[in-house]
């Protein structure tokens, strides 16, 4: 089939770019990256790209295809062939262009190294021996660990557009993956390095990391499990846990969201006071419901008992998380092999 | 489209974006369908508690979809993104694992609430009207064409991302609100971020990261021509509308776009009145849009 894109190039010993169309002739079943080494071969020598294992694993081939974020080896190109489309293909965002395709990983790995992306063991009783882990302990991190560090979730994060040290997707997926590992001693320690600014609390909740990864590992929901973490061990240091505190209160005391104590409560009573003059803005629109008399849902009583009894729910699972399993003794008898 | 559906506004519809549900309210008399309310009713959680709470965000919604089936409704319409994405996510999990749905119910039921059997889909104003018997509707009733305004759409996240819980339509490029626009008369506008983050989730927490994100899609509607932008979600809304004034400080410009619900553009078309569809209640005063589309009034 013939195919037809349009590459961003850009040299950087020149400093100059721009969008160049190639046409060639590839196989029906070709992928994005084999209409790409066709050009390469045949057109033109000095288009640069990364590529490895040709079967989505490595995580080189991220690339943007008109503007959205794939693995160029994962991307069929026919459907593109069929509907006359001609697709451009551009480095992936958030990152630095080093030439054409090929964007500057650096920032990605240096997030990567600040999750600490290892098991911290904690002080005195190493493990004498293996420690086999049960299903049911791996399936809680199955999902962030399939994770091939393409930076595909990144290349969209809307929150990394506006604030380039968010940690992002990529590094805070790992960060669950370890949170979540039953053989991780970090605890709150570790929980600090993802709490401040530019970590958990910075994520606008776009969807886009989810929308892009090509591998399923939903980034977006494993922020969201850090988040639980750090907020269920009681850490309110930001004010995206005291955010999510008023929610939580308010569902308790109204049945609904109390709009009147979010910006207290949120960024504190000082700094409120700097939001007078929008908050009467608010007020003349009538934006800002009566705060002596909030709207209170019907039932309520049952919304209360409900989050009662899931937070005592809530805390018996994190006490169990807290005492953890213990660490295999030298004379434990080896586990059972279950499927050799 | 239904003929009636178990109608759930959300905090935001029911406190400080009235003019949402009341605007709401109106075009479903006009289109024909019958909005049956939810006694009881609370908050979905937004993203907040089902980030914070897993748990409890998802048996507060389980009682949501239980109090809609109590109802006799088959069908639950939102009009927020978040309340959308969280009901359906909610709704997906609970369908697809027997034991969960089991356990959920065990505890609304020791609370006394209402349980689920998972007979209810989730269904957004915007998916209602955007297609099929819906959107024929949309077009007879849209007697006042809006005629010479021009309308960027503004998505909002949460009714796009992800797409294997919401899936109506390409999350990449959507053209729901196009149609609405075209239908009623006016002229859509094209800018690259209509599917970008509005902030809001964040925009007390993180504030200037929420207003870097906010000013992209306002600047390029601008530049792009529009008269007004078109929502589908109260919260973007409220970021688009009422922080506006401060993201355009903090870019030092002068922005003055007027934002509009769903709700309110198609009711404008069909010929509801200014003070019935609560155009008072923005922040950003509407005249400019308002006044080509009420120029005969």
């Amino acid at each position: 089939m013939e195919v037809t894109l349009k590459i961003h190039r850009y040299n950087p010993e020149t400093e100059q770019g721009g969008l160049e169309t190639y046409t060639v002739q590839a196989e029906e079943t070709a992928t994005l990256l084999d209409v790409l080494d066709v050009v390469k071969d045949e057109v033109d020598g000095s288009l640069s790209y990364r590529k490895s294992c040709r079967m989505a694993v490595c995580g080189s081939c991220g690339m943007r295809m008109n503007g959205a974020a794939v693995l160029a080896c994962k991307t069929p190109m026919k459907p593109l062939v069929d509907r006359g489309e001609v697709p451009v293909i551009s480095p992936m965002g958030n990152l630095p262009v080093i030439k054409d395709l090929v964007v500057d990983m650096g920032p990605f790995w240096e997030k990567f190294r600040a999750i600490k992306p290892y098991l911290d063991e904690g002080s005195g009783d190493a493990p004498v021996k293996e420690w086999r882990i049960q299903q049911e302990q791996l399936d809680q991190i199955m999902k962030e660990a399939l994770c091939i560090q393409c930076g595909c979730c990144v290349s969209e994060c809307n929150s990394m557009e506006a604030d380039p040290d968010f940690l992002g997707p990529a590094a805070l997926a790992k960060a669950a993956r370890f949170v979540y590992d039953v053989r991780d001693r970090g605890g709150k320690g570790r929980l600090e390095r993802y709490n401040g600014y530019h970590g958990v609390w910075d994520c606008t909740r776009c969807y886009f990391c989810n929308e892009r990864c090509p591998k399923g590992v939903d980034p977006r929901d494993a922020i969201a499990k850090v988040g639980a973490r750090i907020y269920q061990e009681g850490m309110r240091s930001d004010k995206g846990a005291r955010h999510a505190k008023v929610f939580v209160d308010s569902s308790h005391k109204t049945g609904y969201l109390l709009e009147t104590n979010l910006v207290p409560e949120t960024v504190g009573a000082l700094a409120a006071i700097k939001e007078i003059p929008f908050a009467m803005k608010m007020v003349r629109a009538g934006k800002v419901p009566n705060p002596l008399k909030p709207h209170k849902a019907g039932k309520l009583d049952e919304v209360r008992r409900l989050n009662t009894l899931i937070g005592d729910q809530e805390k018996q699972a994190l006490e169990a998380v807290h005492r953890g399993p213990a660490w295999p003794a030298e004379d434990a008898p080896r586990p059972a092999e279950d499927d050799e | 489209m239904k003929s009636s559906y178990a109608y759930y506004p959300g905090c935001l519809a029911s406190l400080s974006q009235k003019e949402l549900d009341a605007s709401t309210r109106a075009i479903a008399g006009k289109l024909g369908f019958e909005l049956v309310d939810i006694p009881g009713f609370t908050c979905c959680g937004a993203g907040d508690i089902h980030e914070a709470r897993p748990e409890y965000y998802l048996h507060l919604n389980a009682r949501i979809l239980g109090q809609a089936e109590q109802l006799g409704q088959d069908t639950l319409m939102t009009i927020c993104n978040v309340c959308t994405l969280n009901l359906r996510q909610a709704d997906k999990r609970l369908k697809a694992d027997a034991d969960l749905l089991a356990r959920v119910n065990d505890n609304l039921r020791e609370v006394g609430a209402a349980t689920y059997s998972g007979g209810v889909e989730v269904r957004h104003l915007l998916w209602e009207i955007a297609e099929g018997d819906g959107f024929e509707k949309l077009k007879q009733i849209a007697e006042k064409p809006l005629v010479g305004v021009k309308i960027a759409p503004f998505y909002g996240c949460q009714i796009l991302r992800p797409s294997k819980l919401l899936g109506f339509e390409d999350p990449d490029r959507p053209q729901s609100l196009e149609r609405i626009i075209e239908a009623c008369g006016a002229e859509p506008v094209d800018y690259p971020s209509k599917i970008k983050c509005c902030g809001f989730p964040i925009i007390l927490a993180r504030e200037e990261v929420a207003l870097g994100e906010l000013i992209q899609p306002l600047t390029e509607a601008k530049e792009a021509g529009a008269d007004a932008m078109v929502t589908p979600c109260p919260l973007c809304h409220l970021s688009l509308d009422a922080w506006q004034g401060k993201a355009a400080r903090e870019s030092d410009m002068e922005l003055g776009m007027p934002i509009f619900h769903l709700a309110q553009l198609v009711g404008a078309a069909a010929g509801l009145t200014y003070d019935e569809l609560q155009f008072k209640r923005h922040l950003v005063k509407p005249y400019p849009a308002t006044d080509k589309i009420y120029a005969d009034a």
